[in-house]
């Protein structure tokens, strides 16, 4: 331990140690909303990968005939959700439509996860005009609504599955940038960095044990947070008819976009995928949240 | 201050022509054109040939663009490929309807201050964390399910309110500015200015929900932060009641970054309500443009997109205006 | 601070009971006021210079022509002409008008101006003159009398004449089957004169290239002689029409008229389930069954107007021979496909155009689904089982001839793979590029597509789609006796001769096999119960002249 790392502890700007996570991970425990939130998500993970086992039926499978006195008919012992508009089981699609959530937010901000932390690590260390252009570029991204940023990519590339995961990983990109380069540019200035740095300890030493850490906490939180809406953009963009083009894909968004017109007759096709929505998005957003307040040292001494 | 103003108001100009160039490349990167989306099944190659040499689509890239900037330099956003009508008449029809909308639902996000101050002031306590709870399912819910959800069980079921539309239409009156609660105040007559706020209702809940949770949630966090401020403190051991220490420092100081949120919210209106027009057929700028693109409508893409941009960019300006006149550290910068 | 957040939520609750007790229904009392929603608003109220449905149904109801459609039948009837003779081997036509007819600004309607109507149309230049202004005049005349731009036909009409009061004779340059049937449509409809030429009805401009009327006449004054006069139009929000009392026939029963547009078919069918509206046009399929099982509402159906089709293209590759093009025809379950994808509002096509039109032939070659017979087909031609080709189908549409495309598709392969054939899919897009490549023939062996006419003339069927360019072009053909046979039904004037030419026409084409026509859709509309006596025509038109609500 140098003389460095004592003086930065008791001036109160420790690093990372294990006790930040440990008390963090104590205080999420006890934090009621991210417990809710852990257990959304991981119905909502779970649902996904286990979908073919969980699913009653073949989710593409019609059976028209069950929909000869029109639609639609509602939940009943053999289908507990009722079955869709083509005579499709609407809890296997449901069931199956959280494969696509998952994947799809997962994709999404995997690209603009790692695209963002990218650019904003080469604008937060280079510094200079790099830094301005970058940053420019960004506020640019950052001053178009993200879903209208994301319906201008999909109209340039065309509608479908793949185009949308990228147009919402796109506007997830400025979010990210934003928020590392903050996070280096704060922790460059600190007394600490500067007084690790005056006693000659390298930059890429700084950078894993110092820098990189304290970053950590805030990504983590805007990953959780960026999968949220990365879900909520997407159904949006499938609402708008600009999603998987094939009718039959089980996406919650895209199964939402022709349920208006039976609002009145079979409500529950409407209600089911956006009630799916709301339960998975609202879970990461608890977490998210939970996340936040259990990292945040300034919550630190206050129960 | 007055020189701030200018700087901002002069920077908008290279923004709108850099603006408009790039909306330009990126209307005739989108495959497909005009043609086919307005001759349907008649879109023989002679026909679509025609078309594009009625709309110049077949000249060099540059020479389009400079046709462009001089038609828009003298005013003249040019015609809507669909209904054949001036850009600039449409927008004076859709615009006034989604600032109505996006003021109604503003206001409706307003309430987030009291609940959040009321959250903050419970803090810890179950209320608290209920309402943390329902301001996080605020955001967690798609506009456009919530915008379903309000229809199908306050007009579907309930029948409270309408569905579509801005008003009844066996109601006629004079709408010179497009703005209808304005207009039928103007006439007089009370019913009509009713009937335009029934209208209005679920649509505004449906958009300014988000922004709701998102002012509650920032109020509370602010509230928090400013009450543990050691002037807070101090006013309270001088002896001033916790209502005048409230109104006189707390709420003041939090409103820094209350003011900074209301002003971000813009984007967030103008995605949201893309997506509410859409769910009750209200005929603004949202629906609008998602048209022209499904369309391929270039003059209104382009006229509509650029006029946007040009609100955002003053909204933009108002609100950094108004949070250098608040915090006066700013100015200096 | 507790008591303002109260206080918020106690404004708050006070505002839903003032909503509840202030709100009402629209109204279920018997009304004499009809609220239509249509798709989209009209382009111009006078009607010589749009081709829009939207636009036609309101100046249907304001404006009348010489000759009209029998109301639900494409059979023509004396409107504001009461007897009509051709001559000259169809060159010249008299036209007996009928006596005491005003338009709505109280001018008589007389020979003189029907002629001004016909003259107005030859006259027109500049920018009339562009496609995208005066579509159908250059339809069914060709040209103007001083063609100024390129590539528009010579001009059919030639001169009228009014000899005295109420006989008006037009001469056309050559005869023409199309000039009578014609006179039936929008378009085509007598205006008044003197509005036409005090509100500027004549002014116009290429803007963008795009057509624009500058004048007031068709916004703010179209005149007629129709049962329904123009009250007003707030463009983009509603059209506005009231009862004409000094109407010559049979005045309507409502006395006011609004036609609205809502663009999204879903918002219509909850405007109408609302109570909002009292009728919507263009239903989705998929609502069908919602109105009849909603005990206030109804489905109102109009004789089908349209076609769906398979392209079969003989560019290249086995479509060349009959027996190919045969095998295909025997090989799709069309009925199995109409069945299970039009929700009840289709029927099978045998011919490329509609039962209801004049020219169907009353027996053609029928191709029943046959997969046996495909495969012998197959077999005893150069394409051997398996056949192997190309069908393409659009994506991101649905259509009122076709509202599945994918999954007729689907079934189409299916069948088709049972009959001998290997299939490989392709789709595209509608928008933006699957017309063009159909229209173009770059769309694979075989494609979906279809057509909704625009007037009841078979030669808007059957001519659009077999002329010589076209069926080049799309269809990759060129048959001598196709073509003659079509030239000379469009120009026999003796409408019999024409009946049985259009009848032999058809007979052909369904040997030949240049496609294979698979569905007529009948295209509904959605109403309130109480609604009596609106009439759908199968070009579209909606006749509220008999119509009552309550």
């Amino acid at each position: 331990m140098s003389v460095a790392e004592l003086e930065a502890r008791e001036v109160g700007l420790e690093g990372p140690s294990s006790g930040l996570w440990s008390e963090a991970w104590r205080r999420l425990r006890h934090n009621p909303s991210a417990i809710v939130g852990f257990v959304m998500v991981g119905t909502f993970v779970f649902v996904a990968l286990f979908a073919p086992l969980i699913a009653t039926h073949d989710p593409l499978e019609q059976d028209l005939s069950l929909l000869n006195g029109g639609c639609c008919p509602g939940p009943s012992a053999e289908h507990w959700f009722g079955v869709d508009a083509l005579g499709r089981d609407l809890f296997s699609r449901v069931v199956y439509g959280a494969r696509y959530s998952l994947l799809i937010g997962v994709v999404s901000v995997a690209v603009g996860l790692s695209i963002g932390l990218l650019i904003g690590a080469i604008a937060g260390y280079a510094g200079g005009w790099v830094d301005s252009l970058l940053m420019r570029l960004m506020d640019i991204m950052l001053s178009i609504p993200g879903l209208l940023l994301a319906i201008g990519i999909v109209a340039a590339l065309g509608p479908g599955l793949v185009q949308i995961m990228i147009a919402v990983g796109v506007t997830q990109i400025p979010i990210f940038a934003r928020l590392l380069r903050g996070s280096i540019l704060a922790t460059k200035e600190t007394d600490y960095i500067l007084a690790a740095r005056s006693v000659g300890i390298r930059g890429r030493v700084i950078l894993s044990s110092h820098v990189i850490p304290n970053s950590i906490s805030p990504v983590i939180v805007q990953g959780t947070l960026a999968l949220a809406t990365a879900i909520i953009d997407v159904a949006g963009l499938g609402f708008l008819g600009l999603g998987p083009q094939d009718p039959s894909t089980p996406e919650w968004g895209t199964m939402l976009t022709d349920t208006t017109r039976y609002l009145q007759t079979a409500p529950f096709l409407a209600l089911i995928p956006g009630a799916a929505i709301v339960i998975s998005v609202l879970g990461f957003n608890l977490i998210g949240d939970g996340l936040r307040e259990a990292l945040d040292p300034r919550f630190r001494g206050r129960a | 201050m007055l020189k701030f103003i200018v700087r901002r108001l002069l920077l908008l100009v290279p923004i709108l022509i850099g603006l408009s160039f790039l909306v330009f490349i990126w209307i005739r990167a989108l495959p497909g054109g005009p043609a086919e989306a307005l001759l349907g099944e008649r879109a023989t190659p002679e026909a679509i040939a025609k078309i594009e040499r009625d709309y110049g689509l077949n000249k060099p890239i540059t020479v389009q663009y400079w046709d462009y900037v001089k038609t828009t330099a003298t005013g003249d956003l040019g015609t809507s490929v669909t209904t054949r009508r001036a850009v600039t008449d449409e927008l004076k029809q859709r615009f006034p309807a989604t600032i109505e909308l996006a003021i109604a639902a503003m206001l409706f996000s307003l309430l987030g201050i009291p609940l959040g101050f009321f959250a903050a002031k419970h803090y810890g306590k179950a209320i608290d964390s209920a309402s943390l709870f329902v301001s996080l399912l605020g955001v967690s819910v798609p506009i456009f399910f919530l915008a379903i959800l309000l229809k199908y069980v306050f007009a579907v079921q309930l029948g409270w309110l309408p569905t579509t539309g801005r008003v009844d239409a066996r109601i006629d009156f004079d709408h010179p500015t497009n703005f209808y609660l304005l207009d039928s105040l103007w006439t007089g007559d009370f019913s009509i200015f009713w009937d335009c706020v029934k209208h209005l209702i679920l649509p505004a809940i449906a958009l300014g929900s988000i922004p709701l949770a998102i002012i509650a949630r920032i109020t509370r966090a602010a509230v928090l932060d400013v009450q543990n401020e050691d002037y807070v403190r101090v006013a309270r051991a001088k002896g001033l009641s916790p209502r005048e220490v409230d109104s006189r420092h707390v709420l003041r100081n939090a409103l820094l970054p209350i003011i900074t949120i209301i002003g971000l919210q813009t984007g967030l209106l103008l995605s949201g309500a893309v997506l509410t027009e859409t769910v009750f057929a209200w005929p603004g700028i949202g629906t609008w443009l998602v048209d022209a693109i499904r369309s391929r409508n270039f003059p209104v893409l382009q006229g509509g997109i650029l006029f946007v941009s040009v609100i955002f960019v003053l909204v933009n300006l108002a609100v950094d205006v108004t949070y250098a006149i608040v915090n006066p550290k700013i100015r200096v910068s | 601070m507790r008591g303002i957040a109260l206080k918020a939520i106690l404004a708050l609750a006070a505002c839903a009971v003032l909503v509840v007790t202030l709100g009402n229904s629209s109204g279920s009392k018997a009304s004499s006021t009809l609220i239509f929603a249509g798709a989209a608003d009209p382009t111009y109220l006078d009607p010589a210079l749009a081709s829009d449905g939207e636009t036609f149904r309101v100046t249907e109801q304001m404006y009348e022509g010489l000759v009209a459609l029998k109301p639900g039948t494409t059979k023509v009837i004396p409107k504001l002409a009461l007897k009509w003779k051709s001559a000259n081997r169809g060159k010249t036509w008299t036209f007996w008008l009928r006596h005491g007819v005003k338009f709505h600004d109280g001018t008589p309607f007389n020979a003189a101006a029907v002629c001004a109507n016909f003259n107005r149309w030859y006259n027109w230049s500049g920018a009339f003159q562009d496609p995208s202004a005066t579509f159908y005049y250059q339809a069914i005349y060709g040209g103007f009398k001083h063609n100024e731009v390129s590539g528009l036909q010579p001009p059919l009409y030639r001169s009228c004449a009014a000899k005295g009061q109420y006989k008006a004779i037009v001469k056309l340059r050559k005869a023409s089957g199309t000039f009578f049937p014609s006179l039936v449509i929008a378009p085509f409809a007598m205006q008044s004169p003197t509005a036409m030429r005090k509100y500027g009805a004549d002014q116009g401009e290429l803007r963008n290239g795009t057509f624009r009327a500058t004048g007031s006449y068709a916004f703010e004054h179209p005149t007629g002689t129709g049962p329904f006069k123009f009250k007003s139009w707030t463009i983009g929000q509603k059209v506005e029409i009231v009862r004409n009392d000094k109407y010559w026939g049979q005045k309507a029963k409502l006395s006011r008229v609004i036609i609205q547009p809502i663009s999204d078919s879903t918002a219509r069918l909850q405007a109408l389930q609302n109570h909002d509206v009292n009728a919507y046009d263009l239903a989705a399929p998929q609502d069908i069954p919602t109105l009849s099982g909603n005990s206030s509402l109804k489905v109102i159906k109009r004789p089908a107007f349209n076609v769906a089709y398979v392209t079969i293209h003989q560019g290249s590759g086995p479509m060349k021979e009959l027996k190919v093009r045969q095998a295909v025809a025997y090989g799709l379950n069309r009925k199995g496909v109409v069945n299970q994808f039009y929700y009840g509002t289709g029927k099978v096509a045998q011919e490329f155009m509609p039962p209801s039109l004049y020219g169907y032939a009353k027996k053609v070659q029928t191709y029943a689904y046959n997969p046996t017979k495909a495969k012998q087909l197959l077999n005893s031609s150069s394409c051997h089982v398996p056949c192997h080709i190309d069908f393409w189908y659009p994506t991101a549409v649905s259509r009122p001839y076709m509202p599945d495309p994918v999954r007729n598709f689907q079934g189409f392969q299916a069948s088709l793979e049972n009959s001998g054939f290997s299939v490989t899919p392709h789709s595209a897009p509608w928008r933006p590029t699957y017309v063009a490549k159909v229209n173009e023939g770059s769309a694979g062996d075989l494609n979906l597509i279809g057509w909704t006419g625009d007037y009841a003339d078979p030669d808007n069927f059957v001519g659009t789609f077999f002329n010589q360019t076209t069926a080049n072009a799309q269809f990759g053909f060129s048959n001598a006796s196709i073509n003659s046979l079509l030239l000379k039904a469009k120009n026999e004037a003796n409408f019999a001769k024409r009946v049985a030419l259009y009848q032999k026409l058809n007979q052909q084409l369904m040997k030949y096999l240049p496609g294979v026509p698979y569905a007529h859709a009948t295209p509904a509309l959605g109403a309130e119960k109480r609604v009596h006596n609106l009439i759908a025509t199968p070009v579209g038109g909606v006749w509220f002249q008999y119509a009552t609500v309550g």
